[in-house]
């Protein structure tokens, strides 16, 4: 069990500024995941907290101690890689053990542990078999397995999942998240998938470009994203902008389209965005917010406005029907109900869920609210 | 399926092209298989034949008979493996650092390297024999094989490197996080996983320290000390009327080891051949 501070982490590579001075918490016990695109320091950020890169500035602390100088090996910790790094030399049992025998355990509890991860895992057929007789997915088990048999007080991922199939790599990710249901270990997962970081995480830490766009909880960045940049990242498909006025029409404050099209506000919004009256915005709203389906929380709300969009290409999904459409000048997606029957060509009502959707300032991206 | 005409007549090209590439070069192999065939006597005759009217194998046996010459043999072997063990001592650790570590100047010390690989012996022979001498290390199996291992380690250290460089970083990582110094992680997984490239570039490194030739040849003036390779010049001296069918009859002995070596190992010798080249 521990806690992990990250204060003011810069990493340079040369000359090169690759992290920019980051801070972030991760509470004793807590899955914490670094999300953003590629190339934002991800990996970077991970290695340094693991030891496998040198800090360049500021600090990392593991249980209050500072720990930028302290070897990898005496961290207490286990990563799991994305090509798993399996030592292809030593079989699956050996590969297990392997942590605990640097670590002088004695042989029976080395053999007793060993036992225990591969019932866990569901390994234990293979345990004599070298990594290279192992498919993908029992390669991923054995690496985890190997980080979870030493029982460290923290668990360092860096896109375990990515060299897997669409349908494994869900199936690993419920493992990865029943492991962490079961021992509760403080855990620190990198990936570039939202959906992962969705999934799995208590928190996530939105990178870009080196610097932490927000931190949050998956509701938060989902229902209260801090700017433009997150809101697009996190959700599937992601969020629609479109450029938008927030003008006076008959008499009340109203988002209106470069097309001319207005959608009125909700009154919370009229007295939050009071201050941007006139103001140019981006209108953000998520496709499952603009969609025909009525649900529990949005049935007779206030906020829903009626609308009708035309339909320009339809992607059935099953569940639900993804429609890419046009409103009020640019490209948007909606997400209506599965069974419709929908054509190219017509068009379909649909409702705008006011309330779930957001302004952002157009310059800087920042998400409006009351000021 | 059949194979158009195009595409057979194109193999035939191809083979065609590997026949005459290995006339090429086995072509003064067999010339010299078949002058160790033959007489004295049919040495100089004018007509040229392969197969000489009188083949015998009396000049092996003259070679075999002779006592010195196991001793050259054992010589070879003792330089050549010495060197190729000496040279894998320096290698190893170097080819890692090169591998793994970013430090100033590494491009300039890896060509280096390879530019001292492409100094001959042959070239220094002179200045090289005279610091040997002074230091004393001249007619001593110990000073040749310091001179054997210098021209054998940048050749292994390029070859290792290109092997060490195709073994992912993330292993030994790994290793470091699952409670391995650097040095263990090097010992624990990078040693046995360059397992393959070590003893190729050994095998290779050893076939070639057997043909050497100029280094004993400056070095070593003692018979008993010498190796096969310059050994084989004392055939001709042995022998006062012409030597030529004795000496062939040696030199064909002397390949032996080596093409046998090469033969058993080459699956090995390929492999870091390739290694070096692709990775590398
Ligand atoms: N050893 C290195 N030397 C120089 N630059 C590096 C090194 N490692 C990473 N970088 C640079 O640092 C930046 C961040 O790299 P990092 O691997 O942390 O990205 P990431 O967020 O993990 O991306 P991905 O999702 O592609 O894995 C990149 O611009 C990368 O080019
Ligand atoms: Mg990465």
């Amino acid at each position: 069990m521990a806690e992990v501070s990250v204060r003011k982490l810069i990493k340079r590579f040369g000359q090169f500024e690759v992290v920019h001075g980051i801070d972030f918490d991760v509470t004793d016990g807590e899955f914490m995941v670094l999300v953003g695109p590629s190339g934002c320091g991800k990996s970077t950020t991970l290695r340094m907290i693991a030891g496998l890169e040198t800090v360049s500035d500021g600090e990392i602390s593991i249980n209050g101690e500072l720990v930028n100088d302290v070897p990898p090996r005496d961290r207490d910790i286990a990563m799991v890689f994305q090509d798993y790094a399996l030592y292809p030399h030593m079989s699956v049992k050996q590969n297990l053990g392997f942590g605990l025998k640097m670590r002088d355990m004695p042989r029976a509890k080395i053999e007793e542990a060993v036992q225990r991860t591969a019932d866990i895992l569901q390994i234990r057929e293979l345990l004599d078999r070298k990594p290279k007789q192992l498919s993908g997915g029992q390669r991923q088990r054995v690496a985890i397995g190997r980080a979870i048999a030493r029982e460290p007080q923290l668990f360092l991922f860096d896109e375990p999942l990515s060299n897997l199939d669409a349908k494994l790599r869900v199936e690993m990710r419920t493992q990865i998240k029943r492991l962490h249901i079961a021992f509760n270990a403080t855990s620190i997962y990198v990936t570039h998938d939202q959906t992962e970081a969705m999934t799995l995480a208590d928190r996530i830490v939105v990178l870009r470009g080196g610097v932490i766009e927000q931190v949050g909880t998956p509701d938060q960045l989902y229902n209260h994203p801090v700017n433009r940049f997150v809101a697009g990242f996190i959700g599937s498909p992601t969020m629609n902008f479109i450029d938008a006025e927030l003008a006076e029409s008959a008499g009340e404050a109203s988002i209106v389209f470069n097309d001319g099209q207005t959608l009125p506000l909700t009154a919370a919004q009229r007295q939050s965005y009071a201050s941007h009256k006139g103001q140019k915005v981006l209108f953000g709203v998520r496709p499952e917010h603009l969609t025909n389906v009525f649900t529990a929380e949005n049935r007779g709300g206030a906020g829903l406005v009626p609308i009708e969009i035309p339909v320009e290409i339809v992607e059935p999904l099953g569940a639900d029907t993804l429609v890419f459409s046009k409103l009020g000048g640019s490209e948007i997606v909606s997400r209506v109900a599965g069974s419709a029957d929908l054509r190219p060509g017509t068009r379909i009502p649909v409702h705008v869920d006011m309330s779930r959707t957001h302004l952002f300032d157009p310059e800087t991206g920042v998400r409006l609210t009351a000021t | 399926m059949r194979m158009s005409t195009k595409q057979r007549l194109g193999d035939a090209g191809t083979y065609l092209a590997y026949l005459v590439v290995c006339l090429f070069f086995a072509g003064p192999l067999l010339w010299l298989i078949s002058l160790s065939i033959r007489t004295a006597a049919e040495v100089y005759v004018s007509d040229i034949r392969l197969w000489p009217q009188n083949p015998t194998l009396d000049n092996y046996f003259s070679v075999l008979g002779n006592q010195l010459f196991p001793r050259y043999l054992w010589n070879g072997l003792l330089l050549s493996v010495a060197g190729a063990f000496g040279a894998m001592l320096f290698a190893t650790p170097a080819a890692y650092a090169l591998s793994r570590f970013e430090f100033p100047a590494k491009r300039p010390v890896m060509i280096g390297i390879l530019a001292f690989q492409m100094i001959s012996p042959l070239v220094i022979m002179v200045p090289l024999y005279r610091y040997m001498d002074r230091i004393g290390l001249t007619d001593s199996h110990f000073g040749a094989s310091m001179l054997y291992i210098a021209v054998a380690a940048p050749l292994f250290t390029w070859m290792l490197k290109g092997f060490i460089d195709g073994i992912p970083r993330s292993l030994e990582e790994a290793a470091m996080i699952d409670g391995c110094t650097r040095f263990g992680a090097f010992l624990r997984v990078i040693m046995p996983l360059s397992l393959p490239g070590l003893t190729s570039a050994f095998v290779l490194n050893a076939i070639l320290g057997w043909s050497q030739f100029i280094i004993p040849f400056i070095l070593l003036s003692k018979p008993a000390l010498q190796p096969i390779a310059v050994g084989i010049f004392n055939f001709q001296g042995t022998y006062n009327t012409t030597s030529t069918q004795v000496l062939a009859a040696a030199s064909v002995l002397s390949i032996v080891p080596a093409i046998v070596t090469f033969l058993v190992l080459q699956r090995f010798i390929i492999g870091a051949l390739t290694a070096g080249a692709v990775k590398g």
